[in-house]
């Protein structure tokens, strides 16, 4: 496999690692050794590279690159406590337009979505961010489609679920 | 349909992974039922809120370490051919998962002509040249192409369904002139390549190379191939809103 096609082919995806490996690390120092590492790994790997997902098949090492480097650090993967079988607290519902009419900033979504676990936070990035398939995600993240929906669903579930709470403070104060 | 079944798909109807019957199934019980009318509405605020927040672009010491590093690598590609096998192997067995990569591209008829796209689109973004008429005005870019092509190339506004026009540019795809037409959708880029075409038209085909989606079609005595990195589905939107 020439050197010359792995700049063609990995190369223009060099964004999409560094966003998505800054959402996972949430910091800048972090998301650039891993996207160091994962270029590493993925020029060695280049090989396996068969067919046609590039943009996925490098997030997805970035992915392993990220968690490979804080196992050990952590004493293993850490799931957050997640039970994926259990329903989040149903949100009052909310007017369509409120969350945007009560001046929701850019930093407080921001900071919402920092502030989810790992597993739904990376599912909304790469949705939302990336313009994933749910097919992509289920690939580059490891598990079903069906796991890929309920994450997502639950994800933005507690993001309204924050933003609201958010909004409710503002106005108390 | 009832609430219950529509509570566990609206995820799934908002980002347009549904099937026609089921996403149908689900409008129709939205119209006439308000409670699920506003889960859909918050589905569609939250979808937007967190589209708007920052996209982080590489640092420009990080896109010069890599590619100094891939370059140091050229050397030694040779070298290393055979222990890349092994680590494949060990990779393997490690279950470095490269499921998605499994299926394989549908390269038919035009294979060639669609690797030739997907270079022109690369070399696009990687490089200064994206743009020869920046402009988000179709008036301003038609006009532009009609000078220099001996055809005319459709030019639409799409910004209110969410695909500004950032402009266009002169290219050479296949032996012959064409015009790329760039749309945006977010952070995402589209490269419209467009020229004349005497074969009959053509439905639209679709596949995948590299990480870049590609729509190919033609219409109206024309050629027109799109491709971004945009996901399936908004790329099949729009190449819709384009016929």
């Amino acid at each position: 496999m020439s050197h010359r096609r792995f700049e063609e082919v990995v190369l223009p995806h060099l964004d999409a690692a560094f966003n998505y490996a800054r959402w996972l690390t949430k910091n800048e120092a972090d998301a650039e050794d891993v996207v160091q590492d994962a270029y590493l790994r993925a020029l060695r790997f280049f090989t396996s590279l068969r067919a046609d997902n590039a943009r996925a098949w490098l997030l997805t090492i970035v992915r392993h690159t990220w968690y490979g480097r804080i196992a050990p650090r952590s004493g293993g993967y850490q799931t957050d406590g997640l039970d994926e079988t259990s329903q989040e607290p149903a949100a009052e519902t909310l007017d369509p337009e409120a969350l945007l009419m009560q001046r929701q900033t850019i930093e407080d979504v921001r900071a919402a979505l920092e502030q989810l676990p790992a597993e739904f936070r990376e599912a909304v990035v790469l949705r939302e961010l990336e313009g994933l398939s749910y097919k992509e995600i289920a690939a580059v993240t490891g598990v079903p489609i069906g796991t890929v929906m309920s994450r997502l669903s639950r994800g933005r579930d507690r993001l309204l679920l924050i933003l609201k709470s958010a909004v409710s403070q503002v106005r108390a104060s | 349909m009832n609430c219950d079944e529509v509570g566990r798909l609206l995820d799934a109807y908002v980002d347009n992974e549904l099937d026609l019957p089921a996403s149908a199934a689900i409008a129709e019980h939205v119209e006439h039922c308000p409670s699920c009318e506003r889960r859909l509405g918050e589905r569609e605020s939250i979808k937007r809120l967190v589209q708007s927040v920052p996209y982080y672009t590489a640092p420009v010491r990080l896109r010069n370490s890599v590619t100094s590093r891939s370059s140091r690598w050229r050397v030694t590609t040779r070298v290393l051919a055979s222990a890349a096998v092994v680590l494949l192997a060990v990779s393997l067995a490690g279950g470095l998962a490269t499921r998605a990569l499994r299926s394989t591209p549908r390269i038919g008829a035009g294979g060639a002509l669609a690797d030739a796209i997907v270079s022109s689109h690369v070399r696009a973004l990687m490089g200064a040249h994206l743009l020869d008429v920046p402009s988000s005005d179709q008036h301003t870019v038609k006009p532009w192409f009609l000078g220099k092509l001996d055809f005319s190339p459709p030019v639409v506004d799409l910004v209110a369904a969410g695909f500004p026009l950032a402009g266009g540019r002169l290219e050479y795809v296949d032996g012959r002139p064409a015009a790329a037409v760039v749309y945006t959708r977010r952070q995402h880029t589209i490269n419209l390549f467009v020229w004349p075409a005497p074969n009959a038209p053509a439905p639209v085909d679709a596949r995948t190379i590299r990480g870049f989606h590609l729509r190919h079609w033609i219409r109206g005595g024309m050629a027109f191939w799109a491709i971004s990195d945009l996901n399936d589905q908004e790329l099949d939107e729009f190449v819709r809103l384009l016929q």
